[in-house]
């Protein structure tokens, strides 16, 4: 823990004067926890915790912050993968996961309104009595908050059809570090004046403190179909990708596994792999009954078409399972084969992945590590996983700047360096690769305008100009993901 | 005709900003009727309609990257002749006479398909002009040329700048290049009617808007639903079997559609004539899709409802009656041609991210936002410091 300063005694005493004694958490054992999020390499011990249970006290702890001029950290479930909730030596942790209560389930309007910290698969679950489901489906679905999923605007495998976060969240209550609450949006299609909901979404809790969230439901697939298909060459998986979509079919997920990854995928969660393909696809189809048969019957022509040797048809719940749990199992079967591995996010136009695939390879070759990539073909988002072993003095280094040569790949392809973890610490130093000085001023002009005392999660998002230099990633010692419970996907 | 003259832009709005002189940023004026007129006679016009031309389109990537004065029909062109569409598919008004521009060239620009946000018949369904949006370049208030988002569906490096600019009416920079994505044509499509009254059309919507249906639009007006259908052949004739309701054919529908979404449709050209006394004012009402229907105080005639109920256009010459009905049913109401009216403490976040931008307030827009009122030295609708 960090030595307790005179401010930190002075901001205590104030929080104990305001607070209930439940929600500060001040001992070593219970701050533990909070010194990271799911991205684990980095660390930083807080020194208070506030756990909030209403909107009111949340709007204490920031006027205490703000008076005090110390940091604070925002944090919802701790899952995200890019240090975004990692604290603040200086500042206050403000965990939302008190604030749990799904407030209404609105079927007419197919809205349901919840406090930050109701967990995403908690509302599908509150609205499945109607028919309905909340469509974003991050991973973690089943730890992470609602509240962290607007800050990291977070993804899944369905986006391509449904959309991330931002396009599912209709409305928010937020706090400014100012003190004031602003009720954006709500169960409308629009709103008027600039769109600070989607500035909002995947701020990174860098602009404000978002105390309620207003998320579409939609109804409930009548039927899903999945197909999985291997490939001799990854050239013509990623044509059967392009032929897929360029025939007008918009799949409801659609993945790609490399070889390394299929082989540790298999071996762990037995799934009925082809061992031998060089890339697999995996692709969900859903909607309507009356489509689904023709549309899936298309697909399949598609995948023949494109040189697909092995194409299996799961349309009963428990295959379909079978087929997804090789995917969703990638990331802790990957951990099994090496002592570490980082995760990347890097997203690229489509066409481009032959392209990058090979640059990965080169980079494999030359750094002398091997990496097994998962992708989210239908949106581009490409997880590469690089395999190292931190005892070797030098190796996570050398890891880590293989990481970086990859995103820059990314970058050099058209596409971002991140496509759903989200910058947090982690990624700070790539954005100088992506932005220039004028786009990282700009993007600080943005954050002075929205938190003027500048007291919301500083250091976080946009890299100040000094810093640029080495690169990072998720980094897993041992196999032990964090939170290794979750599906990684 | 296209043409790169993003650097006569930066020129232009580097001179602004040395002088603080005032730009209303143009396009074709296809939306300039819901300028304020005190807003277009407060400034200059910088006019990006010859910044144009296609950069990028690659049909399987679901994304086309052009410049902003690219005709909004140059681009519905290229991209049927791939199958595809603006899945927003953002109304092409045609601009008034005073504009001068008519003909081959109206109906919108895709810069002023973004500044506007303005979104189509399809919106609860296909999404919003915001929800397409990949990424842009565009040149702020100091004459700087930045770049955000890219042409990739994910992307969450910096804050979003790109959706930020849909909507934004111009407030924050010209916007010079756009990706927006695209998505393939439906393979079939029929509209059906059903005779009934507005508040039978609601519950009808509501009901529907549970159910797995390819619904890409809804429009309730004098005593007849409208829905449309699009999709998959299998999944439009499914649908078509089981809501039965009588089909409209012979390209009757496509040019129904058409007209609600352009504002050729009666309803609206009826402002035409909004400068007679007494003439009715249009509003546009966004409201919960569920709310209740406006009471006796209107005219059933005066109503049009689109978005499954979420969309409410209404002609009334009582704004207090208007926007009390809008804030009882917790929506919100823009009266055409008017200031957009904005939350007092949403609008000094407002006015600093437009500062942050547009440090000299040289961009005017429609929006109630400080500077405006300011510029104008109006008392604004709703805006109070």
């Amino acid at each position: 823990m960090n030595p307790i300063t005179k401010n930190h005694t002075a901001v205590l005493q104030h929080l104990q004067r305001t607070l209930p004694a439940e929600c500060l958490i001040t001992d070593g054992a219970g701050l533990r926890p909070y010194e990271t999020d799911g991205l684990t390499a980095i660390r930083e011990m807080p020194w208070v915790v506030v756990l909030p249970e209403t909107e009111a006290q949340v709007v204490d702890v920031m006027t205490i912050c703000r008076e005090h001029g110390v940091p604070v950290i925002p944090r919802g479930a701790g899952t995200g993968l890019s240090g975004g909730a990692r604290p603040h030596k200086d500042g206050v942790v403000l965990g939302l996961s008190k604030m749990n209560k799904i407030l209404s389930i609105d079927p007419e309007n197919r809205v349901a309104k919840v406090q930050p910290g109701v967990r995403n698969l908690a509302i599908s679950n509150a609205a499945k009595p109607h028919g309905l489901y909340y469509a974003p489906d991050p991973s973690s679905q089943i730890a992470c908050s609602i509240g962290g999923n607007v800050a990291e605007n977070a993804g899944g495998v369905h986006c391509l059809k449904y959309g991330l976060t931002v396009h599912n969240v209709l409305g928010v209550r937020v706090l400014t570090s100012d003190g004031d609450v602003m009720e954006i949006g709500g169960a409308l299609y629009d709103n008027p004046g600039l769109d600070m909901l989607a500035l909002l979404c995947g701020s990174e809790g860098m602009l404000g403190i978002v105390t309620q969230v207003t998320v579409a439901l939609l109804p409930e697939p009548e039927k899903k179909s999945v197909i999985l298909a291997g490939f001799k060459q990854v050239t013509d998986a990623g044509n059967a990708v392009a032929s897929i979509i360029g025939a007008g079919i918009i799949p409801a997920g659609m993945e790609m596994m490399d070889k390394l990854a299929v082989q540790a995928a298999e071996q762990f969660a037995h799934a009925g792999y082809p061992l031998d393909a060089a890339a697999i696809l995996i692709i969900e189809l859903d909607g309507a009954e009356a489509e689904l048969s023709a549309v899936t019957a298309q697909v399949i022509d598609h995948l023949n078409a494109s040189g697909a040797y092995q194409i299996d048809q799961a349309d009963d719940a428990e295959t379909q399972a079978r087929l997804w749990k090789g995917r969703k199992s990638a990331f802790p079967a990957v951990g099994r084969l090496s002592p570490d591995y980082i995760c990347m996010d890097g997203t690229i136009p489509r066409h481009q992945l032959a392209n990058v695939l090979t640059q990965i390879d080169e980079l494999s070759e030359r750094f002398g590590l091997a990496v097994a990539n998962v992708f989210h073909a239908a949106d581009g988002n490409l997880h590469p996983l690089i395999l190292f072993d931190a005892n070797v003095p030098g190796q996570t280094d050398h890891a880590m700047a293989m990481g970086g040569e990859i995103l820059q790949c990314c970058v050099a392809a058209g596409g971002t360096v991140t496509g759903e973890h989200g910058i947090g610490v982690e990624k700070l130093d790539t954005m100088c690769v992506q932005f220039t000085s004028d786009e990282l001023d700009q993007f600080f002009r943005i954050k002075d305008a929205m938190d003027p005392s500048g007291v919301l999660n500083p250091g976080k998002g946009i890299p100040t100009l000094t810093r640029c230099g080495e690169l990072g990633g998720m980094h897993v010692h041992k196999g032990r993901l964090p939170f290794p419970e979750l599906e990684r996907f | 005709m296209a043409a790169d003259l993003s650097a006569q832009i930066i020129s232009s709005v580097k001179d602004a900003h040395a002088s603080e002189q005032s730009l209303v940023i143009s396009g074709q004026g296809s939306k300039s009727a819901w300028l304020p007129d005190a807003v277009i006679g407060a400034g200059g016009s910088l006019d990006v309609t010859g910044h144009s031309g296609i950069q990028a389109y690659q049909p399987e990537e679901l994304v086309i990257t052009a410049r902003a004065g690219t005709s909004l029909e140059e681009i519905n062109a290229v991209l049927a002749a791939e199958g595809q569409m603006l899945a927003c598919d953002p109304p092409r008004f045609q601009p008034t006479q005073a504009d001068g521009v008519v003909g081959d060239n109206a109906g919108g620009t895709l810069g002023g398909v973004v500044a506007t946000g303005l979104s189509g018949p399809g919106r609860p369904w296909s999404g919003a002009v915001r929800d397409a949006i990949l990424g842009v370049e565009l040149v702020n208030g100091k004459g700087e040329y930045l770049k955000f988002g890219g042409q990739v569906m994910k992307n969450v490096a910096g804050y979003d700048v790109s959706r930020l600019q849909a909507g934004a009416w111009g407030n924050l920079g010209v916007l010079a290049s756009i990706s927006i994505r695209v998505h393939p044509v439906w393979q079939d499509q029929c509209t059906l009617v059903f005779q009934m009254s507005a508040e039978q059309a609601q519950q009808k919507c509501l009901r529907l808007a549970q159910q797995n249906l390819p619904l890409q639009g809804s429009c309730w007006q004098d005593g007849v639903l409208s829905l449309r259908l699009g999709g998959h052949a299998s999944g439009v004739a499914g649908a078509k079997l089981a809501l039965s309701g009588e089909v409209l054919q012979g390209g009757i529908d496509l040019e129904y559609w058409a007209n609600l979404r352009d504002h050729k449709a009666d309803f609206f050209q009826q402002q035409l004539s909004s400068q007679m006394p007494g003439a009715k004012k249009i509003w546009r009402l966004v409201v919960p899709s569920a709310a209740p229907l406006p009471g006796s105080w209107l005219n059933a005639d005066d109503l049009l409802i689109e978005w499954g109920g979420g969309l409410r256009w209404l002609r009334h010459d009582d704004d207090a009656a208007v926007v009390a009905y809008a804030k009882s049913v917790g929506g919100w109401c823009w009266a055409k041609g008017e200031l957009m009216p904005i939350d007092p403490v949403q609008g000094r976040y407002m006015s600093e991210l437009k500062r942050a931008f547009d440090p000299k307030n040289i961009f005017l827009s429609p929006m109630a936002l400080k500077q405006t009122l300011q510029q104008h030295q109006q008392t604004g609708p709703q805006y109070a410091d």
